[in-house]
């Protein structure tokens, strides 16, 4: 029975031994989670190595990392496959420049206006993309000349493409009225926003996605959006054209007399044939 | 007083001879690997994504739940997850901690976490249910009780063995996990650091509380909660075992009632009295991690007294039960 004696010593040892810590731990856990220690240690924070901060051309780059930001044409709504401009305009860098291309991140949301793009860009992690990547896509703007523009394409049968950030707006149309007067606010944070990028990441290159008229074929919106979006576009070319390394890629014209062929069922955003048009035209700016 | 300890010694001899323990060991020996290389793959291909830096795959995982958020087809229950999620997540950004660096300790930490409301308590079952009922299977319950001991302490020398028993059990999680995961991902990180204290109110989270602690003594928090729940889930096993005739009944009641535990977990939040069944309180480490309990109004303490409670009721039940009643054929 020498075999019997090992076994109820250890196998005792040990759980009793076990017992006792995990009970240390029980006890702990409830003090831990009913009055936690504030602040006991704050965290160093290693610091961030930062671009190499050569203001190369994009020519003399090895590599291209991309990030995109903004709305929902940055992330790519409506397109079938999901790919979006950032994607395409990735692949297609790769291919024709033969250098590697690696998107670091989409940060692209739904829903986003200038005001909420303007406090993002103040997150930590948000600045961290940006100061690694070389090329900074921008879609930012349609939520705030367009605001419930969403909300009509729903009524139209289309949930997928709703907006986050506008609980608010309680059958709202969109609206002549509502167009001309989103315009001064909203450029100036656009103003904002390329400044701030700027400051973020002063080497990189950023490239702009002009607006477009979704609603070119409603006879009450074509004059006015028209308008609005060639204005916010030329604010936009003013102040990009004060920096160096700024583009705006135009996609005003692609989409005047193809909404049918470019615009995805909800109406509002491209469709998979849309974005690669955009998306060649960003490789274009960029190259 | 004196007579009890022998008994236990026996008990304790019985299940290592008996081999369910190492039937436990052999289940973990055999699904540990399977998770880690599931998780080594699953990391491998996160690193090709994303350059190998955890920050951006953070902010592409923050700007993805964000993006979720604005859809309508998601129900509100799920978007105050998220929004938890997001605002954790973000802490971790802002404080430059990977919530998810690769190693030994951290893989542990994820696997104790994600066993605690159903494998762990399946393996305590093995053990558990067999107790008292498979001394009715095999007859031998007649030759336990014709001794000269008094039967609440047959009853009770089992239930001290089986709590030992527990303890082993984690143990023996804890260890096997680290040691295999250690093997792919490397045995250091035990001082890494892990945020604890997120409050929660509403789908807001109160981040005045939050503080860092190492991983080991995260740990030591967590399997002392796992303790908790793995003890209230034996003895109710414990129960059922002396209750049922047979081992393979009271594995299929325990089993039925963990299993509607976390489907309920997942529908809950509606009828609200559910929070009072232990099932759904099974999952004490969310309150250390912050994740949003299954039902409004649920808290670490109110989680620990109705386990409690249950616990009790079912030692009453067991001592009362086995004491009375008559052993037949």
């Amino acid at each position: 029975m020498n075999s019997s004696k090992w076994i109820w010593r250890s196998v005792s040892i040990v759980s009793i031994v076990t017992t006792l810590v995990l009970l240390v731990g029980f006890i702990y856990a409830i003090k831990d989670v009913n009055a936690p220690q504030v602040g006991t240690e704050a965290i160093e924070r290693p610091s961030q190595q930062l671009g190499e901060g050569v203001a190369d051309s994009m020519d003399s780059k090895k590599e291209y990392k991309i990030a995109a930001i903004g709305d929902s044409l940055a992330k790519g709504t409506g397109d079938e496959t999901g790919s979006g401009f950032v994607k395409r305009s990735v692949e297609g860098l790769a291919k024709s420049s033969g250098k590697k291309t690696t998107l670091l991140n989409n940060l692209g949301i739904n829903g986003l206006t200038t005001d909420g793009l303007v406090t993002k860009l103040d997150e930590e992690g948000v600045q961290y993309v940006l100061k690694q990547s070389d090329v900074i896509i921008l879609s930012i703007g349609g939520n705030d000349l367009f605001q419930g523009a969403q909300l009509l394409s729903s009524a139209k049968g289309e949930s997928e493409t709703s907006a986050g950030a506008e609980s608010t707006n309680s059958a709202h149309e969109v609206t002549a009225e509502k167009i001309q007067s989103a315009l001064p606010k909203a450029s100036a944070q656009l103003k904002v926003v390329l400044e701030k990028i700027r400051v973020i990441n002063p080497d990189s290159y950023i490239v702009y996605v002009g607006l477009y008229n979704p609603f070119g074929d409603m006879k009450e919106l074509k004059t006015v959006g028209n308008e609005a979006v060639t204005r916010w576009n030329n604010v936009a070319l003013t102040t990009i054209n004060k920096y160096e390394n700024m583009t705006l890629v135009p996609t005003y014209d692609l989409f005047t007399h193809n909404l049918k062929r470019y615009l995805s069922s909800d109406h509002f955003h491209p469709n998979a044939e849309g974005y690669q048009q955009i998306a060649n035209r960003i490789v274009q700016g960029i190259q | 007083m004196s007579s009890i300890l022998p008994l236990i010694k026996n008990e304790c001899i019985k299940i290592i001879k008996k081999k369910r323990f190492y039937v436990v060991l052999l289940i973990l020996l055999i699904l540990v690997p399977i998770f880690t290389y599931a998780q080594m793959k699953s990391s491998e291909l996160s690193r090709d994504k994303f350059n190998g830096d955890w920050r951006l795959e953070l902010q592409q995982q923050i700007t993805d739940n964000q993006n979720s958020l604005g859809s309508n087809r998601i129900p509100e229950e799920w978007k105050k997850y998220r929004l938890i999620f997001v605002q954790q997540l973000q802490y971790y950004l802002d404080h430059n901690v990977n919530p998810k660096e690769p190693n030994g300790v951290t893989f542990t930490r994820e696997f104790m976490d994600n066993s605690i409301s159903l494998f762990i308590p399946l393996l305590i079952m093995a053990i558990a249910s067999d107790i008292v009922s498979g001394e009715r299977t095999t007859g031998t319950i007649k030759m336990l009780l014709t001794r000269p001991v008094k039967r609440w302490k047959v009853l009770l020398s089992k239930m001290i063995t089986m709590i030992m028993f527990v303890s082993l059990i984690i143990l023996s999680t804890f260890a096997i996990s680290y040691l295999i995961s250690g093997a792919f991902f490397g045995y250091v990180g035990f001082n890494m650091p892990v945020f604890t204290g997120f409050q929660i109110s509403g789908s807001n989270v109160d981040m005045s509380a939050v503080h860092a602690v190492p991983q080991w003594e995260y740990l030591l928090m967590q399997c002392g909660l796992i303790w908790f729940v793995a003890v209230t889930v034996a003895l109710l096993a414990f129960m059922v075992s002396v209750l049922v005739k047979s081992t393979a009944a009271s594995i299929v009641v325990m089993m039925a009632a963990l299993i509607a535990g976390t489907i309920l977990t997942n529908m809950a939040s509606a009828w609200t009295s559910a929070k009072y069944l232990f099932m759904v309180n099974l999952q004490l480490t969310s309150y250390l991690a912050g994740t949003p309990a299954p039902i409004e109004g649920m808290n670490l303490n109110f989680s620990l007294i109705v386990l409690g409670i249950w616990a009790l009721v079912s030692v009453i039940v067991s001592f009362t039960v086995f004491t009375k009643r008559d052993i037949l054929n």
